[in-house]
């Protein structure tokens, strides 16, 4: 089975009224959606909103999607349009605002705060966690850490890991499970009570 | 749970998550992470992980975009009927990798459906252009008539010479006073057969003051007509008294 033919499954339960199989894709997505949105817009807030923003019309164009191409490709293209559009929106209509921008020093803050309006902490938290999976990954066995470089950043199927390491896929399959649970032990370890906290802390 | 069950379910996860899991266990997963919060936590932190790996520049490490789009859609309309995504399961077990795809069926009807349409067009294209053919034939008659000179022979033998191109009416009177020739223009409608009927009527009630032989031979005239009755009528005409011609010039 492919990872098409997987994000399919939850696709079908998501036509036959499972919302949370949605929510699975969204959540498998988001990063990848809103790096793409980055290369049309710089702001990462207005890339987060422009990936939320796909992500519901895809949800809403969902029962048109038959599966013809990958949901990936599908939800790849619906992010790019809406990008697009929010560009040719705003080029259309520039932001007004009701500030008095004759004082230097508060345009200096304003502009500051709409070229980067996440605090200071998201970029910590987010900095902190590449660390801490950094570090993970450095501290595992080395098969276990070729395993998921090479699906995580050279994409390979188990299959091609497999031929890579000259291994059963099984064993691939085993590796690459063990690694992320390694991982993902030290990031509870960190994050207590699980991704709320960290949207809280966010 | 044990332990041996968790990390076997974990393990599925993880190859779920790279597509490397088989349809219907994929299904059944799909089913448990429905109802399992803590599940798909760790399904959102393997996303992480490979985003940390990856390190997308300007991508934060959180869900904040899974839970607004979760918090939005929690309003909008939910597709099919929410029991039947896992009553379907229950139905049918495995879901083959042809049927993920949409079915035999599904890609027979794809093919299908572009050449149906292509043969509906063209059935309506044909039809249109044999009623348009049928329709242009009194179109163009009536559009553009077709004179037809009439020339009679001097002494009213009966012989009738029609020719359709001439326009131009050149009149040389002849001993009884009619006119050598006629121009008369074409009938509109090639359904007209009230003048000959009508001709034929006038024809046997004003039989007693015309000659035998002039009778029989306007008689034959109109049976040998194709329906247009202009040869005719100029023939009868030409025999008539003068009192009646002006009748049959306001028929």
């Amino acid at each position: 089975m492919t990872t098409e033919e997987s994000d399919l499954v939850l696709v079908k339960r998501v036509q036959r009224g499972d919302k949370t199989a949605f929510d699975l894709l969204v959540r498998k997505y988001q990063h990848k959606v809103v790096k793409l949105v980055l290369r049309y817009v710089r702001n990462p807030a207005e890339a987060e909103d422009i990936a939320q923003e796909a992500f519901i019309k895809a949800y809403r164009a969902l029962p048109q999607f038959r599966g013809d191409s990958a949901f990936y490709t599908w939800m790849y293209r619906i992010a790019i349009n809406t990008a697009k559009n929010q560009l040719a929106s705003r080029d259309r209509s520039p932001i007004a605002y009701d500030l008095d921008l004759t004082d230097p020093e508060e345009s200096h803050s304003v502009q500051t705060k709409l070229q980067d309006p996440d605090t200071p902490e998201g970029m910590a938290l987010t900095e902190e966690i590449r660390g801490i999976v950094n570090s993970a990954i450095e501290g595992l066995p080395e098969e276990l850490k070729t395993a998921i470089v090479l699906r995580e950043l050279d994409g390979l199927s188990y299959e091609e890991i497999a031929a890579a390491m000259e291994c059963p896929v099984g064993t691939v399959r085993s590796r690459i499970f063990r690694a992320r649970e390694a991982i993902d032990k030290r990031l509870r370890e960190v994050f207590e009570g699980g991704l709320g906290r960290t949207e809280e802390m966010v | 749970m044990n332990e041996e069950r968790q990390n076997e379910r974990d393990s599925q996860l993880s190859a779920m998550f790279d597509g490397e899991l088989s349809a219907a266990e994929c299904e059944l997963l799909a089913r448990r992470l429905s109802k399992d919060e803590a599940l798909r936590g760790q399904w959102s932190r393997y996303s992480m992980i490979g985003a940390a790996l990856r390190a997308e520049r300007g991508v934060k490490l959180h869900d904040r975009v899974a839970i607004r789009v979760q918090a939005q859609i929690s309003q909008e309309v939910i597709y099919g009927d929410a029991t039947a995504a896992d009553s379907a399961v229950m139905a049918r077990p495995a879901l083959t990798a042809g049927e993920a795809r949409g079915g035999v069926t599904d890609r027979w009807m794809r093919f299908a459906r572009p050449v149906f349409g292509v043969s509906i067009a063209a059935g309506v294209a044909a039809a249109s252009i044999l009623w348009l053919r049928n329709q242009e034939s009194p179109e163009i008659l009536a559009a553009n008539p077709v004179p037809q000179t009439v020339t009679l022979a001097p002494e009213a033998t009966g012989t009738v010479a029609v020719s359709p191109a001439p326009i131009e009416v050149t009149e040389r009177v002849i001993s009884n006073g009619e006119p050598e020739r006629y121009t008369t223009p074409v009938p509109n409608s090639s359904t007209s057969i009230a003048p000959p009927a009508r001709l034929a009527n006038y024809v046997v009630a004003h039989s007693e003051y015309s000659s035998p032989l002039t009778r029989r031979m306007a008689l034959l005239g109109l049976v040998a007509s194709d329906g247009s009755g202009v040869p005719a009528e100029d023939t009868a005409a030409s025999d008539q008294r003068p009192e009646d011609r002006t009748q049959v010039n306001a028929h």
